[in-house]
């Protein structure tokens, strides 16, 4: 399998290329060029239409300042006559929100999802395992939609009636309303949500790793948690990767379950508030365009909310090349020789 | 032909620790006993005292002295029995190869001298195994494997850098880990000694993977010899190799030996017959006969013996 076919992959590429070959070839080339022109125009198409909101705002577009649900509002209703459309926007709370329960969820997710693939791949009794994976993924296919109505239905009301004290509620009454729907249950939630599929993904990586590998950890005296550590999991990074990448993606599109239990509104919480501040609202880009969807035949409107789809189509962007370059890295030794 | 005996161990190393044993140093042209050679009758004794005379087969006189044992050995998977009461002991000093028909018990017989018979969980054990006259049952596992290292039959560097790959037992083995600068001079005398230095030394950071198979199987021995094991266990470790691999594979194993007790297990007669100077003969999970490679493949003691290595060289 191995070091063979590293060895032999040329010269079966260059083993007859009849016509069909040649056909196909084309076929698929045309293919992949059609699909790569689409999500090319795609951009430019929404970079076009985004334009309008960046030149307004300059830098500024990324700052703080003001309620941005107030100045959404204001552009929402600007006059008729398009030399007066409002532009004015300091999207900062959004872009923060957004960073903030991805970045959140899908670290903890990655700790969790690799640990809970150890255990699957290495120490679960046989029983359990043929239980735990169908159900993993299962639960990798569940729509977002679900997820945010258990959120808004059993988990919010328990964090309000349990976790957060009137006294609490009544410190920040001025400014916001401790109802439940807090970055909290939004970061548990999409954790829930992203973590089957990272499992998943980590599970099958694992499982082929060449058992030959943890054997020779094995037979020059190395414990067994250590090779798992230095060997299996150096291994798998590549796939590490790949999996964090979709669970990214995942989360920084998951539009629905976030602005159902996340508290939908344009505020950055602040972590100077200590304990208080895991239980304020919040609402990523993608909630905003979701939550908004009925105002973009507003010009102005709509084209703040293309601003909007920019900034996370050029993150997934810069996000697929990362990954790619992290993994191309990780697998300089593994020659793909898995 | 002049025999001397010394107390203490002339060598030095990490196998220096090891209580010194009583051991006979020959000096003398040692005529190398090849197939066919021997003349003389079976030697009943053979394998029962302490210490033999080494038939050197590179002309060099070496040391032989005893490095583990089994004791009654048997390993039983679920109800199949693999080994069966195998007593059989492994000197420094001389290559020991494991001969006998596919299924006999040969590689599990290999893996229990470093307990990696464990690893699979139907595998059960009952008989003793020695090393330097400890039990191996009373140490750490990850102690006696560093002990015993193990070459397996398909060659199995890590996904790292050539450099990695040897330096890796050395890395994973204590809690801290060592600089590279430490590091270095034992990478490189591994690579030497496992015959590989020449080809590897200007792309040590290159990876292990991309090595041909031969110099993966070479690699993965210097990986074992990094840890300075005592004893080197061998799973057919040129069967999935060239003629000229396995020749370069072959020399290393007779130069190791002086250093490292060896066992090779091989379904190359005449492999055995080149490098071995013990030959054991398993069949069916039973140990047939053991003794010189000279008496066992030119003069059998038994019948079942003789029916296989007369195949071999018939
Ligand atoms: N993991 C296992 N589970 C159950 N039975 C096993 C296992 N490994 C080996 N056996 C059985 O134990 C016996 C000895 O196997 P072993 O691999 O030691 O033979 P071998 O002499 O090395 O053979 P070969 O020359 O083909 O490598 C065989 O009958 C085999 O079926
Ligand atoms: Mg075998």
């Amino acid at each position: 399998m191995e070091a063979a076919t590293l060895t032999e992959a040329p010269a079966r590429a260059t083993l007859g290329r009849d016509r069909t070959d040649r056909r196909v070839e084309l076929l698929l080339g045309a293919l992949a060029s059609t699909i790569l022109l689409l999500i090319a125009g795609m951009i430019l198409f929404v970079l076009i239409k985004a334009l309008p909101s960046f030149t307004h705002n300059g830098l500024a577009w990324f700052g703080a300042g003001g309620s941005v649900d107030d100045q959404l509002m204001n552009i929402f209703n600007s006059p008729a006559d398009p030399a007066d459309y409002v532009y004015k926007l300091r999207a900062w709370p959004l872009l923060y929100a957004t960073a903030l329960i991805t970045g959140v969820a899908v670290f903890v997710s990655v700790v969790f999802s690799v640990l809970s693939g150890i255990f699957i791949v290495e120490f679960a009794p046989d029983r359990l395992r043929r239980v735990i994976e169908p159900v993993v993924k299962l639960l990798a296919a569940v729509p977002s939609v679900i997820y945010g109505l258990i959120g808004i239905l059993v988990v919010v009301p328990w964090v309000a009636d349990h976790l957060i004290s009137e006294d609490r509620k009544a410190s920040v009454a001025y400014v916001i309303q401790l109802d439940g729907t807090s970055i909290l249950v939004g970061i548990f939630i999409l954790t829930i949500m992203i973590c089957p599929i990272m499992i998943a993904i980590i599970v099958d990586a694992l499982r082929s790793v060449p058992e030959k590998w943890v054997e020779g950890a094995a037979a020059l005296g190395v414990n067994r948690w250590r090779a798992m550590r230095t060997v299996s999991l150096r291994a798998i990074r590549p796939a590490i990767v790949a999996a964090l990448v979709l669970a990214t993606a995942r989360a920084l599109g998951e539009a629905i379950m976030l602005s159902m239990v996340a508290g939908s509104v344009g505020f950055a919480p602040n972590p100077l508030d200590g304990i208080t501040f895991l239980f304020e609202p919040a609402r990523p880009l993608a909630s905003t365009i979701v939550d908004n969807s009925e105002g973009l035949s507003v010009v102005p409107f709509g084209q703040t909310m293309y601003a909007f789809a920019a900034i996370l189509l050029i993150s997934s962007a810069f996000l697929s090349f990362a990954g790619w370059a992290a993994r191309k890295s990780f697998s300089r030794y593994t020659l793909g020789a898995r | 032909m002049e025999l001397k005996e010394e107390g203490a161990r002339t060598g030095d190393g990490p196998a220096a620790e090891v209580p010194p044993l009583r051991r006979i140093v020959v000096e003398s042209e040692t005529v190398p006993i090849r197939v066919g050679d021997y003349a003389g009758p079976p030697d009943p004794e053979y394998g029962k005292e302490p210490w033999q005379l080494a038939a050197g087969l590179d002309g060099e006189p070496t040391w032989i002295e005893e490095r583990m044992r089994t004791e009654g050995l048997s390993i039983a998977y679920g109800d199949k029995r693999a080994v069966k009461d195998v007593s059989i002991e492994v000197n420094s000093g001389e290559v020991l190869a494991l001969i006998g028909p596919s299924g006999c018990g040969k590689t599990t017989l290999l893996r229990s001298l470093n307990r990696l018979v464990e690893l699979t969980p139907a595998a059960k054990r009952t008989g003793r195994i020695i090393l330097d006259d400890q039990d191996v049952d009373s140490f750490d596992v990850t102690h006696l494997r560093s002990r015993v290292g193990m070459l397996f039959q398909q060659p199995n560097p890590f996904p790292m850098s050539i450099f990695d790959n040897v330096a890796y037992g050395l890395r994973e083995r204590g809690s801290k880990k060592p600089r590279r600068r430490q590091l270095e001079p034992i990478v490189v005398d591994a690579l030497e000694r496992a015959g590989l230095w020449d080809e590897v030394s200007s792309n040590l950071n290159h990876p292990a993977l991309a090595l041909s198979g031969g110099q993966q199987q070479r690699l993965c021995i210097a990986r074992s010899l990094a840890v300075s094991p005592e004893v080197l266990l061998l799973d057919e470790p040129c069967s999935a190799l060239d003629p000229i691999s396995t020749g370069i594979i072959e020399e290393t194993i007779v130069e190791l030996r002086s250093e490292v007790a060896i066992v090779i297990v091989t379904h190359n007669l005449q492999q055995a017959a080149r490098i071995a100077d013990r030959v054991a003969f398993m069949y069916l999970g039973d140990m047939v006969e053991s003794g010189p490679a000279g008496q066992v493949f030119g003069a059998p003691r038994e019948a079942r013996t003789q029916e296989y290595v007369g195949g071999g060289f018939g």
